[in-house]
């Protein structure tokens, strides 16, 4: 069986090589090395880690990483073998951990001997909230023109303001979690709290008129082009201009900020599990945190992470600052997904 | 009054004739102005030109190798599903095969199926066989909804073939080879490769498939430029859009001049 | 692959050959047919009736289920298409759509790998022959049909076959061209004295151009002879029928007289026929229009058509029956519509039919 299966298997990979070489494709040779199969985001993100960071660890460990920058990974991860899944680490917000979690797809525990740096992280990191570990987040709360002579936002509320009808910016909320997170806010603002969703609906219809996008990053843009004054985002869409003259500010409202977790976790089928963890181990380092946070405006994990002081004025990183994250319920929203999206899409149509 | 309702109408027609070709073109007039100007967003009026974007397009490495990967795909599905559909056109309109309605639906069928779902599946046949995500798994994913293309193409051009050219050659002396060399693909020929075009842009535009199919540092253009938007949403995008609809355009004028599509044929 | 030992021109023999598409229906039953070396020997018939699968298998397109088809002595029911040299004409010209008239032209001879000079020669007097000297580098698009059907004609004589197939060369073109090419082909027929079987559903057209004709039935050849003879003493019901205009009568020969349905004798000679039911025809151009009383059928002249030379009656006669009277038009008045006639006609033109 085992040798029939390695015939199959070499013969299969003669063709797929010969027909690399006919195209010249890039060819990833895999040597005896073991390959770490990631996931990890594009952007600036996807620059460094390409660049400097995944070099860094492949040297170290002796390792090959083969990092999937396109999406859609759980559905990927869900097609793939779980004896022998498409990744062994997977890097996603954290409210598709949990979908993930539901469908065997990721550790429901990390064991935590085998990531040291566990131990420094802030408690929300590895909270009941979350399905691994958390090594960044960023704070979802509100994002505005400066130039409009709008008043500093202070709460929720202020995002209500009749002045800024058909100028304010949410989320299609079935696709993007940010939009999820903000739902969530509004029924905590409006109503008895998070899993008010009623008193949610009831808020959510009257912020209309409002300008709806998909992609999280082009609330930044709609920002910036002035095409809303103010717009749910993420901190880094807004602090990744600092210094650059743009109109732009992020404010805090007093009722404090949605998290938005970059959550790591390891799949069960991974052949490579002790890498796996090493990796996430790296994640967790000071000097891998500081320069991932100074390059995308995320705040970091670990505790021990000292940031140059531009970054340590805006990030989340001591005791007080995350105090102020709130943590989605992902278990609760995502067992009640479906239903939700039903109602929003009908209520936010016209 | 006819003389004014003539008028009337024709006015009607050249402007519904507008409307469309308004409607044809005003996405890439769109994409146009984006990639021209300077702002990372789309702002209307454009407040100048610059060429910035497409420097960012050529200068970006993840561009570059994902632009030429799409091409030399698209060039091998192109040359793959004209002799498979072809062929498979052939044996359909003359090979007397049983079931041959239902193998033509068949054969139709990637068409019909939702492409997200034939790259889902196509992935987990890949995954299952423990060969993760070769470009010729890629390749085969392209030429499965490209062949349907050239099929149809051909089918049609089969369908007005008129048979009694062939039995003319083979009267005249040419073996059934030589039918088949001299008449039959000459005439067939046109209808190969317009469906060849089509195949072309399916694949160097297919995104649902490649989806799934792509391997890290292997992802073809469109997939590249779908997680960009994800988190640099600029000019870039708009730029590669132009690049991309160009390059498909000198392609198809290429294969036009080159091979000629209209020169003797009345389709 | 191509035997020049084959003269101009060669017999050709079907004996017994039958086909069926289906199993069931014969297009082609038990067809025997001797066809001499330089004939213009025409099939013909209405549509089904077997003519053009009959053509198909002389030029190979078909096999026979039965019997076996001779040229030039050779049997040659398994011979290829493409081995059988012989020169086919379609009616829809089946010129190579992609290729110059002279490319047309040429190709028998290219297959035949003659060499490149004698290949121009050839196709240049084959064009000639045509009269389409001139149109070497046109494409066919840009022909009309009947400059596309002369190409096609010379595609076909110019490899020079012993046997010239033509299924209804001219049913496309319109009339006045296919009278002038009627002609046109027949002159070059005799000129390089090839065998030529010709298709056709027009009898006018058979007639005009063969030496003989088949006419064809249901699968069947009902009778083979030449025009005058197809015409004049058409043998069967059907060919009576099929050609030209005849009026039929139905009765029976008793004591060598033909006695029709309504008990009146018609003038006829047995000859040869058998006692008992039978059938006599005459064509309207051999009925004279007479008195009333003087003819052997009587009448009222329900039309009179003028057909240039010629006035055609239509004549009611009783029990609901019509016949038919040609008359020369000799410059007087047509007789008019409603007078009372009788026809009558010479025992010799009476044609006593099979059956």
């Amino acid at each position: 069986m085992t040798a029939n299966r390695l015939t199959r298997r070499a013969v299969l990979s003669a063709g797929a090589a010969a027909a690399l070489a006919t195209i010249g494709a890039p060819v990833i040779l895999h040597a005896q090395t073991a390959t770490l199969k990631i996931t990890t985001w594009g952007g600036k993100w996807g620059d460094i880690m390409k660049a400097e960071l995944l070099p860094a660890f492949e040297k170290e460990f002796k390792c090959t990483v083969s990092a999937d920058q396109a999406f859609p990974f759980v559905p990927k991860l869900q097609a793939s073998p779980k004896s022998n899944p498409v990744y062994d680490v997977l890097h996603t917000n954290s409210n598709e951990q949990w979908s993930s979690l539901d469908l065997g797809l990721v550790e429901a525990r990390l064991d935590h001997k085998k990531i040291p740096n566990l131990a420094d992280v802030y408690p929300y990191a590895i909270s009941d909230k979350i399905v691994g570990v958390s090594i960044f987040t960023s704070a979802i709360g509100l994002g505005y023109r400066t130039d409009k002579g709008l008043k500093k936002p202070t709460s929720w509320k202020d995002f209500a303001d009749p002045a800024l009808a058909g100028m304010r910016g949410g989320y299609i909320i079935p696709v993007n979690s940010l939009g999820q997170c903000h739902l969530m806010m509004l029924g905590k603002i409006y109503g008895k709290g998070f899993t008010d969703l009623d008193a949610a609906y009831k808020a959510l219809e009257a912020l209309k008129p409002i300008k709806l996008v998909d992609f999280t990053g082009q609330m930044e843009k709609m920002l910036l082009a002035g095409e809303v004054n103010m717009g749910v985002i993420h901190d880094s869409g807004v602090l990744r201009y600092e210094g650059q003259n743009q109109p732009i500010d992020f404010a805090i409202p007093s009722e404090g900020v949605m998290a938005l977790e970059q959550v790591l976790n390891v799949t069960p089928g991974s052949k490579v599990k002790e890498l796996a963890y090493a990796y996430i181990d790296y994640m967790l380092r000071p000097d891998v945190q500081k320069k991932l946070a100074e390059t995308v405006w995320y705040s970091p994990s670990n505790k021990k992470v000292k940031l140059a002081p531009k970054y340590d004025a805006r990030l989340f990183n001591t005791e007080a600052k995350v105090a102020q994250l709130i943590q989605p319920d992902w278990k609760w929203y995502n067992a009640r997904k479906d239903e939700i999206d039903t109602r929003v899409t009908r209520l936010l149509k016209g | 009054m006819s003389a004014r309702s003539v008028d009337a109408g024709r006015l009607a027609y050249y402007a519904l004739n507008g409307a469309i070709i308004a409607f044809l073109l005003a996405p890439i007039a769109i994409v146009a102005v984006f990639a021209l100007n300077p702002t990372p967003y789309i702002s209307f009026p454009p407040v100048g030109v610059t060429g910035r974007w497409f420097v960012k397009f050529f200068a970006t490495d993840d561009f570059m190798v994902a632009l030429w990967l799409s091409l030399r795909v698209a060039v091998v599905v192109l040359l793959l599903s004209m002799l498979i559909g072809g062929a498979c056109a052939l044996a359909l309109a003359r090979g007397r095969l049983p079931g041959a309605r239902f193998l033509t639906a068949f054969f139709m069928s990637p068409l019909m199926l939702p492409a997200i779902l034939t790259g889902l599946a196509l992935f987990q046949v890949f995954q299952l066989a423990e060969l993760d995500r070769p470009v010729w798994g890629l390749i085969v994913g392209h030429t499965l909804v490209a062949v349907p293309y050239v099929l149809r193409t051909t089918l049609a051009v089969l369908a007005n073939f008129d048979t009694r050219v062939e039995e003319a050659a083979a009267s005249l002396g040419a073996s059934p080879m030589r039918v088949f060399v001299e008449v039959t693909l000459p005439l067939i020929r046109p209808g190969v490769i317009a469906g060849g075009i089509f195949a072309f842009i399916v694949s160097f535009d297919q995104f649902p498939i490649s989806l799934f199919l792509v391997p890290p540092k292997g992802e073809t253009l469109p997939v590249v430029l779908f997680n960009y938007m994800k988190f640099d949403l600029d000019g870039a995008i708009a730029a590669a859009s132009m690049v991309s609809i160009l390059l498909a355009l000198s392609v198809v004028l290429l294969l036009e001049r080159v091979i000629g599509l209209k020169a003797y044929v009345k389709l | 692959m191509t035997d020049h030992s084959l003269p101009a021109s060669a017999d050709i023999r079907l004996e017994g050959v039958s086909k069926s598409f289906d199993g069931k229906v014969k297009a082609v039953d038990d067809v025997s047919l001797a066809i001499a070396p330089g004939e213009f020997f025409s099939l013909l018939g209405p549509s089904g009736c077997g003519k053009t699968t009959s053509l198909r298998m002389i030029a190979g397109f078909e096999a026979p289920d039965a019997g076996r088809i001779r040229v030039g002595g050779a049997d040659i029911t398994d011979v290829p298409v493409h081995k059988r040299d012989m020169g086919m004409v379609f009616q829809s010209y089946a010129l190579f759509p992609h290729r110059t008239v002279a490319e047309n032209v040429a190709f028998g001879l290219r297959m035949r790998s003659l060499p490149r000079e004698e290949i121009r020669r050839r196709v240049a007097a084959a064009l000639k022959q045509v009269a389409l000297d001139g149109y070497e580098d046109r494409r066919p698009g840009q022909l009309s049909g009947g400059q596309q059907q002369r190409v096609a004609l010379a595609r076909a004589i110019v490899i020079r076959p012993p046997v010239l197939l033509c299924d209804e060369p001219l049913g496309a073109l319109d009339r006045k061209l296919r009278q002038s090419m009627q002609f046109e082909l027949k002159q070059l027929q005799k000129e390089l004295g090839v065998t030529l079987v010709f298709v056709t559903h027009d009898q006018e057209e058979a007639l005009a151009m063969s030496d003989r004709i088949a006419v064809m039935n249901a699968g069947r050849v009902e009778q083979v002879g030449a025009p005058a003879e197809i015409y004049d003493r058409p043998r069967t019901r059907f060919v009576a029928d099929f050609i030209g205009e005849i009026n039929l009568f139905d009765g029976t020969w008793d004591g060598g007289r033909f006695i029709a349905g309504d008990g009146r004798s018609l003038p006829a000679t047995m000859n040869g026929a058998r006692p008992g039911a039978g059938a006599v025809a005459v064509r309207p151009e051999k009925a004279r229009i007479v008195a009333p009383g003087e003819g052997a059928v009587a009448g009222r002249i329900e039309s009179a058509n003028f057909l240039g030379g010629q006035v055609l009656y239509r004549i009611a006669a009783s029990g609901d029956r019509h016949m038919l009277a040609k008359e020369t038009n000799m410059g007087a008045a047509a007789r008019p519509v409603g007078t009372e006639v009788g026809l009558l006609w010479n025992e010799a033109d009476a044609v006593v039919l099979e059956g």
